[in-house]
């Protein structure tokens, strides 16, 4: 489940930064077209992976039940994370993204 | 300071229409929804029963949203019914085979 | 209604959740609980102990205290112990006239000793499940009622979403300290962000009791034989009927291993021994309902009671029962284990927020327009009154129902009622203190004895039994340990929401006084 919720926080922080609003307030810079569709295709990319190593752990069924509810407790703690520590909601997430391969190499 | 305008009656009178509609239409059509469902599908009959019960309330929930969305009560109310009229129908055209 | 769809819509959102929305928030609390029901029962009733678990020893001991106490009742219960619930309960049914339905008794043994356990008496997590569909009423009008509130939450979750224009662009957006944006950003938060979760809660709950609530469906195939419609569903509740002649019950052990081998390792929650005394008795072996997510009802493997003969071994699920068993395992939960527990939990939490946080905004509001004059018409009162006695009322109630277990003596016959009773006051008392002190005192009072009351529980667990959270995090008894400490951080919560409710009280009047002041120097 843990690897699933890094691969879900990741992909979550990553659409978020594909919106305007939200990538100018923490970046601080104009979201290029080039980098919006980058971040958007990353986005859905880690979010629909995630699903794997949940189903990979415990089948379909039950799989897919924690892939939900990690996908959602992942998009609640970046929504409450954003305003009040943005700088910690981004290092998460590149944590995330450099943990994942290490924690796919340790489940399987 | 405005004096507080209340609501006119005649609002008051739609909205409770409505109400009923949704409320008892509602649950009208949904039931005869879920009654054609039983009887016409071509599976066992405790599925059909089952498959009629589970997506019984989808139907309520449209008629619900219907009566609240539609221009006037008197449409609430032709909404609700025309299609209950109708599956009313093919459900007894179901019994009427099964009879005979 | 000549508005728009959506402003339709948004007006149907915000009455059905007005009107059903205090009702909602003490089911959807109370169901929260319900997932760590066990949990609760352990913390309730610190005298049960735990044994590991064993299932053979468990069966014997049942069928011995069975055969001794109730050798001539009707039906034989045997629910056996598993990881969150230590007990293993027996109940029967007594044998009465055809047609009528006997009374039941429970007792919990001591899978060791095989006595009934001394325990102090308590409904323990149950009553906060029970609650939660029952609402303390009688039978039916609760479950009724229930049922008539989740399709109204139906309603409110598919016109919230109707409703709310910018559900993607807003997708992310959360602005505190922004007033009454700050709370329409956190429904919102809490209402897109955990949808999945909300909407599975709220049609399983209507399927769960769908056979009662739309029934037209059994009537017009079955007729007036419902009880063919269940047997379809159910073949394992078909059972022979007894011949009135005595006859030996086989030992269940056997055909406790029979059945497991018959489910390739699954477990047994189950034993049903229909006429036990008789010649006819049959044996009915059923799965635990945690072994998969699609709940199986029917999963079952049926024997002869005198001869141990194999009789029947339930089949594959169609797929209208396996959507069906879908929605129930899913509501239910019985199949996670205690990280997906404590996620449901939070999602759970989350749509008690969103309810929350809807009744909060919907006074709010209208409240504005009210400010100058001081004084509120009453429909905004009542209002007011019903917000502060369902939220900050509702929590202090559960506070003191645990307060009541540690408090009352634990050898008081009918404690268990009196634990409920408790609770019952406890909120009829939140009612009359919200009507007779003014919105914001209300709130932090009510807020601050909230917090008090959580924080106390674990300091009381100390001071009255042998089980206070350094004995339990030592043991490894964690049950124990994440009771007092969820209750600790629930009432750390409150205090919080507390102070800045008073702080926000504090600092209204003071920004009233500067505006007076401003338009007394612009007069002079």
């Amino acid at each position: 489940m843990f690897l699933a919720l890094l691969l879900c926080y990741t992909g979550f922080t990553a659409l978020c930064m594909s919106m305007d609003r939200h990538h100018g307030e923490l970046l601080r810079r104009k979201l290029s077209t080039g980098r919006r569709v980058g971040l958007r295709a990353a986005g859905w990319a880690l979010l629909i992976v995630s699903i794997w190593p949940a189903v990979h752990a415990t089948g379909w069924a039950q799989g897919l039940v924690e892939w939900c509810a990690v996908l959602m407790l992942s998009a609640l703690l970046l929504v409450l994370l954003l305003p009040y520590r943005p700088r910690l909601a981004l290092t998460l997430a590149g944590i995330g993204l450099l943990a994942s391969p290490v924690a796919a190499f340790a489940t399987l | 300071m405005k004096r507080k305008t209340s609501l006119p009656v005649s609002y008051r009178l739609a909205v409770t229409s409505r109400l009923l509609a949704a409320v008892v239409g509602g649950y009208l059509l949904a039931s005869l929804a879920s009654v054609c469902m039983a009887l016409w599908l071509p599976t066992s009959r405790a599925d059909a029963v089952i498959s009629g019960m589970l997506s019984s309330f989808v139907f309520y929930l449209l008629a619900v949203i219907w009566c609240f969305a539609c221009r006037s009560a008197w449409r609430a109310w032709v909404g609700v019914l025309l299609p209950s009229a109708v599956l009313a129908a093919f459900a007894g055209l179901a019994y009427w085979m099964a009879r005979t | 209604m000549k508005e728009g769809f959506r402003q339709a819509m948004a007006w149907l959102h915000t009455w059905a959740g007005l009107i059903f929305g205090w009702l909602l928030f003490a089911i959807f609390l109370t169901g929260t609980l319900s997932y760590f029901k066990d949990e609760i029962t352990h913390w309730m009733q610190p005298e049960v102990q735990a044994h590991p678990i064993d299932d053979a020893r468990s069966l014997a001991v049942a069928q011995a205290w069975l055969q001794q106490q109730a050798p001539t009742a009707a039906r034989w219960f045997i629910d056996l112990p598993d990881h969150r619930e230590p007990s293993l309960t027996v109940s029967w049914q007594a044998k009465v006239d055809p047609g009528k339905r006997g009374d039941f008794t429970q007792k919990v043994l001591d899978p060791v000793s095989g006595q009934p356990v001394q325990a102090r008496e308590s409904m323990g997590g149950e009553f906060f499940y029970r609650f939660h569909f029952q609402l303390q009423m009688p039978h039916p009008w609760g479950r009724w009622l229930s049922t008539i509130s989740a399709m109204v939450m139906f309603i409110a979750l598919i016109t919230g979403i109707i409703t709310h224009k910018k559900i993607f662009k807003d997708f992310f957006t959360f602005r505190p300290r922004k007033g009454q944006r700050s709370w329409l950003d956190g429904h919102n938060a809490v209402g897109v962000l955990v949808l999945p979760f909300h909407l599975m809660i709220t049609y399983s709950s209507l399927v769960i009791f769908m056979s009662m609530v739309m029934p037209a469906s059994i009537v017009a195939s079955y007729g007036n034989d419902t009880r063919a419609f269940f047997n379809d569903v159910f073949p394992a509740t078909d059972n022979a009927p007894a011949l009135g002649q005595p006859g030996q019950l086989v030992p269940l052990g056997p055909l406790y291993d029979q059945a497991r081998a018959q489910w390739a390792g699954g477990h047994v929650g189950r034993v049903v021994v229909n006429n036990p005394g008789d010649v006819n008795a049959s044996v009915k072996v059923m799965r635990a309902g945690a072994d998969r997510v699609v709940h199986d009802f029917g999963s079952t493997v049926s024997f002869n009671g005198t001869t141990g003969q194999l009789l029947r071994v339930s089949g594959d699920q169609s797929l209208p029962q396996v959507i069906g068993g879908s929605f129930y395992g899913l509501h239910m939960g019985h199949f996670a284990g205690p990280v997906l527990r404590w996620l449901y939990f939070i999602c759970g939490l989350a749509g008690t927020a969103m309810i929350g946080t809807g009744l909060v905004m919907w006074l709010g509001k209208r409240q504005l327009k009210h400010v100058k004059s001081g004084v509120m018409p009453f429909e905004l009162r009542l209002v007011e009154v019903l917000n502060i006695a369902s939220m900050s009322g509702l929590m202090i109630a559960i506070a003191v129902f645990f307060w009541a277990n540690r408090l009352l003596p634990v050898g008081f016959a009918g404690r268990s009622d009196w634990e409920v009773q408790a609770f019952f006051v406890a909120w009829g008392l939140t009612v009359l203190h919200a009507i007779f002190r003014r919105g914001r005192q209300g709130w932090v009072e009510q807020l601050s004895l909230g917090a008090v009351l959580f924080i106390g529980v674990p300091l009381l667990n100390a001071l009255t039994t042998s089980q206070h959270l350094g004995v339990s995090l030592a043991k490894g008894d964690w049950a124990m340990a994440g009771f007092d400490l969820t209750c600790l951080g629930s009432g750390v919560f409150l205090a919080w929401a507390a102070w800045k409710m008073q702080r926000r009280n504090v600092a209204q009047p003071k920004a009233e006084r500067a505006q007076s002041l401003v338009f007394k120097g612009e007069v002079n």
